[in-house]
């Protein structure tokens, strides 16, 4: 049975593209047929993420608008068969598409996809009601800031006021060291503001960074983000894994420990 | 005398008279010589095609209603359009096809940096002053030129024409694609090189992006 799922936040700048990348790339991995849809019509970025740019032909605007068949719209990914991205147009608004629209593309393709995952732009209006329209459950994502929480909240409200079955939280930028100072929200802070599901969390880290430049995902790499991002994947799945210990690996020695055990 | 005789019509680029089909011709010239003195205000000094439909004209009579128009507004009548179809198809083709030749010989300058988002788009050839970004495009008829950086995605020969090509400052194409054959760029993050002026072209499908030089210059066709 396949499921839709969007990634949104309210908030931009929180990772929602990072997560969808890392998400569709990990469902991949685990041998799930996984399709990535980028909503942010006029600001696309999850083609950047992907590394896939410069494979765009055709665009989301383009299949709703009937130019050409979802299939020739749709790039396989550089090193997955089974995933797919259908890229955003950067040089439409997010009017171009309605909400029915993206019922129908994403109905249409959840005979062919287990996962189709939608990464939803920042903010609340048209692009977000798109964005949510075809969606089975929702992964919100947020940092432990105030004004991110602040936003994730609203959105949650939101998706609760449309009916969304599911809604799981991603906490994500966590930074033990900081939380551990008491200078940082801790995981348990935000899950207690917000009163969701914790579906996972994602320290900083400068892999992130470093992956999202190159455009190759990192999920199920043995960075701590990529084991975070694999084990999120798999309780979208359904299978019950323990939350990491993002404390481990971040001091200074425990690099050094870490880097005497690879060799 | 039938008032309505004559009926202009028009819209922004030309007036369509139209004449009843029982009308003299007299009457005609006394019915326009009314409505246009009419509308002269209206019509201002406007350059203008007109038309006459409804009644058959002979080439004299149309000859002389023009100078009757001529004489009693400021218009400036270009041409008498015809309202023969197959006479039309021909002038558009024939129009057309001029059009697009003197257009291969012609460009259109762009300054500024086209940003992602921008689209440019253009039958003739184009000259950008200014970088091309990720997420920006120029779609252009003829050949483009680029006294920038090109970081971004390009399309000569829209029409399908393969002998266009492709120069900038600095190639670095997401995207390139000239008449129906496209190219991307590699996935590999490319070492840094020093900037050098390329261009691209078609040579039996594939694209190729050579440096520029004289030789190359010398075996362009404009």
């Amino acid at each position: 049975m396949s499921e839709v799922i969007v990634i949104t936040s309210g908030k931009g700048g929180v990772g929602k593209t990072t997560t969808s990348a890392n998400v569709g790339t990990g469902l991949a991995k685990l041998d799930k047929k996984v399709v990535l849809i980028d909503t942010d019509i006029g600001l696309r970025n999850l083609d950047v993420v992907m590394g896939l740019e410069n494979r765009i032909v055709y665009n989301l605007v383009d299949v709703v608008e009937g130019n050409c068949r979802p299939k020739q719209a749709m790039i396989k990914d550089k090193r997955y068969n089974n995933l797919y991205l259908l890229p955003s147009a950067q040089t439409r608004d997010k009017t171009s598409v309605t909400p029915e629209q993206m019922v129908a593309l994403v109905d249409e393709l959840r005979e062919e996809f287990d996962y189709i995952i939608l990464d939803c732009p920042a903010g609340i209006e048209q692009g977000f009601k798109n964005a949510i329209a075809g969606a089975d459950r929702a992964l919100v994502v947020t940092t432990p800031e105030v004004s991110a929480i602040r936003d994730a909240d609203r959105i949650i409200g939101l998706l609760e006021a449309n009916s969304m079955k599911k809604v799981d939280l991603i906490v994500n930028r966590i930074r033990m060291d900081m939380v551990k100072k008491g200078d940082m929200m801790s995981i348990e802070d935000v899950v207690d503001i917000l009163a969701i599901n914790l579906i996972g969390a994602v320290p900083d880290d400068e892999n992130i960074v470093i992956s999202t430049n190159q455009g190759e995902p990192l999920a199920g790499n043995d960075t701590l983000p990529g084991q975070a991002y694999m084990n999120i994947c798999k309780r979208i799945m359904g299978e019950d894994v323990p939350m990491l210990d993002l404390a481990k690996n971040n001091g200074f020695f425990a690099k050094i420990a870490g880097l005497f055990k690879k060799n | 005398m039938n008032k309505n005789s004559v009926v202009l019509k028009g819209n922004k680029y030309g007036i369509v008279v139209v004449i009843a089909e029982d009308a003299g011709f007299e009457e005609i010239k006394t019915s326009i010589i009314e409505k246009f003195k009419e509308s002269a205000k209206f019509f201002g000094r406007e350059s203008m095609a007109i038309a006459f439909e409804g009644k058959k004209l002979s080439d004299s009579q149309q000859v002389e209603l023009l100078t009757i128009v001529n004489e009693i507004t400021d218009l400036n009548i270009v041409c008498i359009m015809d309202n023969d179809r197959k006479r039309e198809e021909q002038f558009k083709k024939t129009v057309e096809a001029k059009l697009e030749e003197m257009n291969s010989g012609v460009g259109q300058f762009y300054r500024g940096t086209l940003r992602s988002g921008q689209v440019l788009e253009s039958d003739s050839s184009v000259i950008i002053l200014g970088d091309v970004n990720p997420g920006a495009k120029i779609i252009s008829g003829g050949n483009i030129v680029i006294l920038g950086s090109l970081k971004g995605n390009v399309y000569a020969g829209a029409n399908g024409d393969e002998t266009s090509f492709v120069v900038a400052l600095e190639m670095n194409p997401v995207q390139i694609r000239i008449g129906d054959t496209i190219a991307r760029c590699s996935d590999k993050p490319k070492k840094t090189q020093k900037p050098e002026t390329k261009i691209a072209y078609v040579d039996g499908g594939s694209i190729y992006i050579d440096p520029l030089n004289k030789e190359v210059i010398g075996e362009l066709n404009l």
